[in-house]
């Protein structure tokens, strides 16, 4: 005579998020707007390389981009491209960790380097392109 | 008996070091490329060196700028290989997971990789003038 378990077959429960989890708190959007900078980033860095290929065409054939829809493009991109750099910036104080005399160095010490090499070399690289720039 | 070894992970430190440089690289160099040639150089607020054919050119010819212009957009694209796949895997998408995911994501970084030492190599003649 065979036993017969009271118990239900088990079943696996396989749990998942909502689609829209992001949307339910200000940290999760703004940590979601964090990981999107990557496309316009990204698209940006394209027009850049064509950019540089117009240089082949010679200089009859070479039309940099100039409409107002590339600037506001523009405008966009950098937005997020600034949002990337504070956020990833910040980043430091939590991964690079340093000891002087055995002694850490404070991580706002840190974050505060990162955004000084941010603005030294924003400075540079800003002043080439218009040095270089000029006919 | 048979001895584990544990054998370094040199494949995903590579790509965690491409990530990580490509965040560093895209963070500090971006904007201020941003700003310059897509914003003030079209506006014509300023004069920047890709407004003109002359200028740009000599400046594409340096193997310094080259080298530059390959680690500025380069780099960023395996941080944004990274990130973007990890987007649609937090917005539900597990094919996002897969191996062929991986290859698009990663594999098109590689790929624009080698399309930017296309174009740099081939659009003007290494020059040390």
């Amino acid at each position: 005579m065979g036993v017969v378990s009271s118990e239900p077959a088990s079943r696996d429960f396989r749990w998942s998020m909502p689609r829209v989890w992001w949307t339910r708190r200000a940290h999760y959007f703004w940590y979601i707007v964090r990981e999107f900078t990557s496309l316009p980033l990204a698209l940006w860095l394209l027009w850049f390389l064509v950019e540089i290929r117009r240089a082949h065409d010679g200089p009859s054939g070479y039309h940099p981009h100039g409409s107002l829809g590339f600037v506001i493009f523009s405008v966009i991109v950098l937005l997020f491209a600034l949002y990337h750099s504070v956020t990833f910036l910040t980043l430091a104080g939590a991964i690079l960790h340093f000891n002087v005399a055995d002694r850490p160095i404070p991580s706002q010490l840190i974050v505060l380097s990162q955004f000084a090499l941010w603005a030294a070399a924003s400075v540079v690289v800003g002043f080439v392109l218009i040095y270089l720039g000029r006919t | 008996m048979k001895e584990h070894t544990r054998k370094p992970a040199l494949l995903h430190l590579f790509w965690w070091f491409m990530f990580a440089q490509g965040g560093v690289l895209a963070a500090i160099l971006l904007p201020v490329h941003i700003l310059v040639q897509g914003i003030l150089g079209p506006l014509g607020i300023v004069p920047v060196v890709d407004r003109h054919y002359d200028t740009w050119v000599n400046v594409l010819g340096n193997p310094l700028v080259k080298l530059y212009l390959l680690v500025l957009i380069a780099f960023p694209f395996f941080h944004f290989a990274h990130r973007l796949r990890y987007l649609l895997v937090d917005l539900g998408v597990p094919a996002a997971r897969g191996v062929p995911a991986q290859v698009f994501f990663y594999g098109g970084a590689v790929a624009v990789s080698l399309v930017t030492i296309y174009i740099l190599l081939t659009t003007v003649p290494i020059s040390f003038t």
